[in-house]
């Protein structure tokens, strides 16, 4: 059973359409990056899956069952949105404890989830002289209090200093590490390259790419440098290889390095370097999300 | 429900909202009640029971305090956590609305024994006969029914309004401009206005209504109110 799917989800607002027709499925256990440029549609996605938002048409579910008829949601799900704040005349702990008295979680809890995102010392500070660094920790412990399997974070990252995202990091990996399934929303593709199991890219709000991080960065490019990079790349190129030039170098839209290394033999050009370089998450991310250009008029 | 009130309840007592109203409150009831008694020289049954009326101060600072406190929700965007808590919006609104009305009786409590208090203490030494014990109980009561529905109302008109600013600045611009400018169409038309019909609830004489029907003319703007807040809530997107 998918932890979080969606079926033709949409949302317009008037003639804008901010999610369109977008279906995906997120597997248990998974830390699932949900990614896009800002204003993709993925905090109105997550609104819509959290029963926050009405979706003009479409579906989603949460371990199987919409949102709103979870028994427990408090204990099924931890969602964090940029928008789900404290009151800021109100102290980080009776935030909490308003929270948990509402979802039935014993006061003890509130302590637990203070100590766990390291805002101990701040508890009883008023929201409102948060830093949004510690708006985010608040969050997360809002998140937490369920002891939750799902968790559902937007844009967690926004406002942290590197410290702070060192610190999301570790911490999404702990989630992770107990089984959890974690889908974190982001436009920033450095906070979640080196966490996530799987990706959702969105843009305009339709869906571009869902599966495994490993294969949206699967294929890339063989560098190669040599004393005669004309000639090689005239080889290569009537070979039928693209051919970029990058310094001294030249980057090969290939996948075999010994493919190259042949083509260099064949032409008797000698090679001082030959290396691949795999695709990045960020340039996976950018060939998905970058606007073709307009066509010139004809 | 009752975990949802209860935390609700802690919502409303940790910010410095209704402390600052509770205060207010107290303030005004106490000014009032030693004005009237002190200088409004009471000498009738009627004059006496309107020096101690809290229902006249409470139908506008609980007005505000529902109102405040309702759309401050929207206002600072707190609203979401809750939500995701309770999806059912009506179950949370429902709850919301009975922690505040829950804190104005506490308050309206408060605010009558304070009244009774000064009524007992000063109101035997002015001419005129004495109030009687049934009057100081209707008083008190009045003055517990008039915060409740005055509060009710306030929630109501803050969660369909939204719009905090435009909330207060318009609960006073009715109660002090467009109530009293009804008048001019018929005299007995302001009598039917909430902050009126809270008045009478809580011992001001009135010629129109009397202490009952204003029970139920100050129940059925609340009613419309919080009747609206539930079905307009219940469909809107949480900001």
């Amino acid at each position: 059973m998918a932890a979080i799917e969606t079926a033709g989800l949409t949302k317009r607002y008037g003639s804008v359409t901010a999610v369109d027709d977008l279906s995906f499925s997120i597997r248990e256990g998974a830390v699932t990056g949900f990614l896009g440029p800002n204003g993709a549609g993925k905090t109105t996605t997550l609104r819509m899956i959290l029963a926050l938002a009405r979706p003009t048409a479409g579906s989603s579910t949460v371990l199987g069952r919409p949102y709103t008829q979870l028994d427990d949601p408090a204990r099924s799900v931890g969602a964090n949105l940029e928008i789900a704040g404290a009151h800021p005349g109100r102290k980080g702990r009776d935030h909490l404890r308003a929270l948990a008295a509402m979802a039935r979680i014993p006061r003890s809890r509130v302590e637990e989830v203070l100590r766990l995102v390291e805002l101990e010392d701040a508890a009883d500070r008023r929201a409102g002289k948060y830093s949004m660094g510690m708006r985010q920790r608040l969050g997360l412990a809002a998140t937490l209090l369920g002891d939750p399997q799902v968790l559902i974070l937007d844009e967690p990252a926004n406002g942290l200093d590197p410290q702070g995202i060192r610190w999301l990091r570790d911490f999404l990996r702990g989630m992770a590490g107990e089984g959890r399934t974690v889908l974190v929303s982001s436009h920033v593709l450095a906070e979640v390259a080196q966490t996530v199991d799987d990706v959702v890219v969105i843009h305009r709000g339709k869906l571009v790419d869902q599966g495994p991080v490993s294969r949206l960065t699967a294929g890339g490019h063989v560098v190669v440098r040599s004393p005669r990079a004309d000639a090689l790349r005239a080889a290569l190129e009537r070979a039928g290889l693209g051919v970029t030039v990058d310094g001294n170098d030249l980057v090969v839209d290939a996948e075999d390095p010994a493919r190259v290394g042949d083509i260099a033999f064949e032409a008797g050009v000698p090679l001082h370097e030959l290396t691949t370089r795999a695709t990045s998450l960020e340039e996976a991310f950018l060939a998905l999300t970058t606007d073709a250009p307009a066509e010139p008029p004809a | 429900m009752i975990a949802l009130i209860q935390g609700e309840m802690i919502k409303v007592r940790t910010t410095r909202t209704a402390l600052g109203f509770a205060a207010a409150t107290l303030l005004l009831v106490l000014a009032v009640v030693l004005i009237s008694i002190l200088a409004g020289d009471p000498s009738d049954i009627d004059s006496k029971r309107d020096a101690l009326n809290t229902g006249g101060v409470m139908g506008v600072t609980l007005l505000l305090f529902g109102i405040v406190g309702a759309s401050g929700e929207y206002r600072h965007r707190t609203l979401a956590p809750a939500v995701l808590i309770a999806p059912d919006r009506m179950r949370l609104t429902i709850a919301r609305l009975l922690a505040y009305v829950i804190t104005a009786i506490l308050v309206a409590v408060a605010m009558a024994a304070l009244a009774l208090v000064l009524g007992v203490l000063l109101l035997p030494g002015t001419e005129g006969p004495d109030l009687a014990g049934s009057d100081y109980v209707q008083v008190a009561a009045g003055a517990v029914v008039a915060a409740a529905l005055t509060t009710a109302l306030g929630v109501g008109v803050g969660v369909v309004v939204k719009n905090q600013v435009a909330g207060v600045v318009g609960a006073l611009v009715w109660i002090l401009i467009l109530a009293p400018l009804l008048g001019l169409i018929d005299e007995d038309i302001p009598e039917y206005t909430n902050a009126a019909a809270a008045g009478t609830v809580g011992g001001t004489h009135s010629d129109v209504l009397s202490w009952g029907a204003a029970i139920v003319v100050l129940g059925a703007w609340a009613l419309v109110f919080v009747i609206a807040a539930l079905l307009v809530d219940r469909r809107r997107d949480v900001d």
